[in-house]
């Protein structure tokens, strides 16, 4: 049998593991504007990133931004992924195709569509100002609001599918028992659902956290030249600045802290969960 | 029915040739097949128009365009710099690009024998490294209707136009040395421009992710000047966005877009095939006409209604100099995080 897990994790190491120990050993490089880099072995990446307050800042707001969007996501992946888990008609298929339907679309061509509706020329602002409702544009591009609005409407489908995959699970015995005991919705949904339900909550989080840490297309189309988040920082640093050691520098804290927080999230949780 | 062995080999064999002509060169034999790292959008387009169809389909070369913005363009370059084989036969960069990555010993010395347009090139605009294919100059464009015609960069500094000056973020180098001009600075001192960028920051300089919404923001008249390409003005005007340009008092530099031979490019003929293409006087014509850049030959000779838009007067031309580009190399970085931490941050 684990003859079986011998191709895909030949894959894993050829494509994923490899690669990044490249990656690792260019962070420790040192970055030459003549030479493109000096080999080295030196942990200067490291602690530049770590000490300068530029980076401390859009490390933050990735975090913000990636802990803001799961909340929002998960609050509203819930009642949806309920929904479309108790569902018995004949449309169900089709509500989970909707469901999956913003996955066809690439993230930058979603993020364009998003521009299309939110620019000073946007649908939106074009539909105000024609009601006389506005006299000039209303700024809903290139601001935190607009990069929230974009990340939530990529990474929603994956935590509604997690969630009703978790409620399907759960027999709908369990919440009329409560409910006969004499449980309020909201009691039956704190006591009951939502305990069956947190291996769910959990994997969803997880995923969607891991996604908008690493959000770039969002970041960079909705939030302008002015917001940054890590994902966009790493692409300058290799692109535009040719400082491929310290990009391989941001890269790695990105990995190691979205790593730690996620390990340490789901330890919580599952702490909570087993009791 | 039966299949002899000489049936089925023959019948292999002819799959094999019908599946391979459909191949790309690599495949096949090396020919037929020249690989263009290049911009898309207009620039693409024109050279597919006047390059590539009439230029080299008749000599049975297919040009493939691998197209995206310079920066990732430059990183393949860096990235495949030892690699036996490249993706690009050519490599169209801007100047400083071009001089930034040649010298990372990316580039073959061009063989200028090989080119039977070579005696055409501007002299100043020769370099070992790369063919020149068009060029501008880098110029404010302001707003006519709103503003009298500046002098020169130092009017963006003027509080009276208070959240009148725009920057396109990927120009962040092109800014940088716009502000440092406007407070004194040199091609080979930007240091002037930290004080000034962050004048123009307090007041209210606006920063926008593309030329694009650049043009968006002119053409809305929200905000009045941005250094720009001066061909760029040339389109947008032609586009009926409200600019005029000035040349700079303070000096300027020109643009000058360059072609390239990697050392592993796998198509080095046909690459050399291109490059004379490129410097065909209709060609570059049809770049002027279309998209206001300068030619790069001699011999190509542009409608007066054009080069009275885009050509550029004597006592202009002594305002423009070539970038330092060793400066610009060394302190790349710096400027980059500059506009990033400081100005925008």
């Amino acid at each position: 049998m684990a003859a079986l897990v011998l191709p895909a994790g030949l894959l894993v190491v050829l494509l994923l593991v490899a690669p990044m120990l490249l990656l690792f050993r260019i962070s420790l490089n040192r970055f030459s504007p003549t030479e493109l880099m000096v080999e080295a072995t030196t942990a200067q990446n490291y602690l530049q990133a770590v000490q300068d307050p530029y980076y401390q800042q859009v490390l933050l707001t990735t975090l913000g931004i990636a802990l803001g969007c799961t909340l929002v996501t998960l609050v509203m992946g819930f009642p949806a992924a309920y929904w479309l888990a108790r569902m018995e008609s004949r449309w169900k298929s089709l509500a989970t195709i909707v469901t999956l339907f913003p996955l066809l679309v690439g993230n930058v061509v979603r993020a364009a569509g998003w521009m299309a509706l939110l620019g000073n020329e946007g649908a939106i602002n074009a539909a105000l100002i024609g009601l006389g409702l506005i006299s000039a544009p209303l700024p809903l591009l290139y601001n935190t609001g607009s990069v929230v609005v974009g990340i939530v409407a990529v990474v929603l489908p994956y935590m509604i599918l997690t969630l009703a995959a978790v409620i399907e699970g759960i027999p709908r015995q369990t919440e009329e028992a409560a409910a006969n005991l004499g449980g309020r919705p909201m009691t039956v949904f704190r006591r009951v659902l939502l305990p069956l339900a947190l291996p769910g909550v959990m994997a969803g989080c997880v995923l969607v956290f891991i996604l908008c840490m690493n959000t770039y297309a969002s970041a960079v189309l909705l939030g302008g030249p002015q917001f940054k988040m890590m994902a966009p920082a790493v692409y300058d640093q290799f692109v535009r600045g040719n400082n491929w050691p310290f990009g391989a520098a941001l890269a790695f804290i990105l990995l190691t802290v979205t790593l730690v927080l996620t390990v340490l999230g789901s330890a919580l949780i599952g702490r909570k969960y087993r009791r | 029915m039966t299949i002899t062995r000489r049936a089925a080999l023959a019948g292999s064999a002819a799959a094999l040739a019908s599946i391979t002509a459909g191949l790309p060169g690599h495949a096949r034999a090396q020919g037929g097949q020249v690989v263009v790292g290049t911009w898309g959008g207009d620039y693409g387009e024109l050279l597919r128009q006047n390059i590539d169809a009439p230029l080299m389909r008749p000599k049975d070369i297919e040009v493939l365009q691998d197209i995206a913005n310079a920066d990732p363009r430059k990183t393949k370059l860096l990235a495949e710099r030892q690699a036996r084989r490249g993706t690009y036969d050519v490599a169209c960069l801007s100047d400083t690009d071009m001089h930034m990555i040649g010298q990372q010993n990316v580039f073959d010395t061009i063989d200028t024998a090989k080119l039977s347009r070579n005696g055409a090139i501007i002299p100043a605009l020769r370099k070992p490294y790369a063919v020149p294919h068009i060029y501008s100059a880098l110029v404010l464009l302001y707003n006519p209707d709103k503003m009298p015609k500046p002098e020169g960069f130092a009017a963006m500094l003027d509080p009276k136009y208070r959240g009148r000056v725009g920057f396109s973020d990927i120009l962040y180098s092109t800014n940088t040395f716009a502000a440092a001009m406007a407070a004194g600075g040199a091609f080979d001192n930007y240091e002037p421009a930290k004080k000034s960028l962050m004048d123009l920051r307090g007041l209210d300089a606006k920063v926008y992710p593309s030329n694009e919404a650049v043009a968006a923001a002119l053409k809305s008249e929200e905000i009045w000047m941005t250094p720009m390409w001066l061909a760029r003005g040339f389109m947008w005007q032609k586009a009926g966005i409200p600019v005029k340009h000035v040349v700079p008092q303070e000096g300027a530099y020109a643009i000058v877009f360059e072609c390239g031979v990697p050392k592993n490019a796998r198509n080095k003929d046909n690459a050399y095939t291109w490059l004379d293409a490129s410097l065909d006087a209709r060609a570059q014509t049809a770049f002027a006409d279309r998209m206001g850049y300068l030619p790069t030959v001699t011999d190509a000779a542009l409608p007066p209604e054009i080069m009275q838009q885009i050509g550029l007067s004597e006592a202009e031309q002594q305002r423009l100099r070539a970038p330092d580009y060793d400066y610009l190399l060394k302190n790349h970085a710096g400027i980059l995080d500059f506009w990033n931490k400081q100005f925008k941050g």
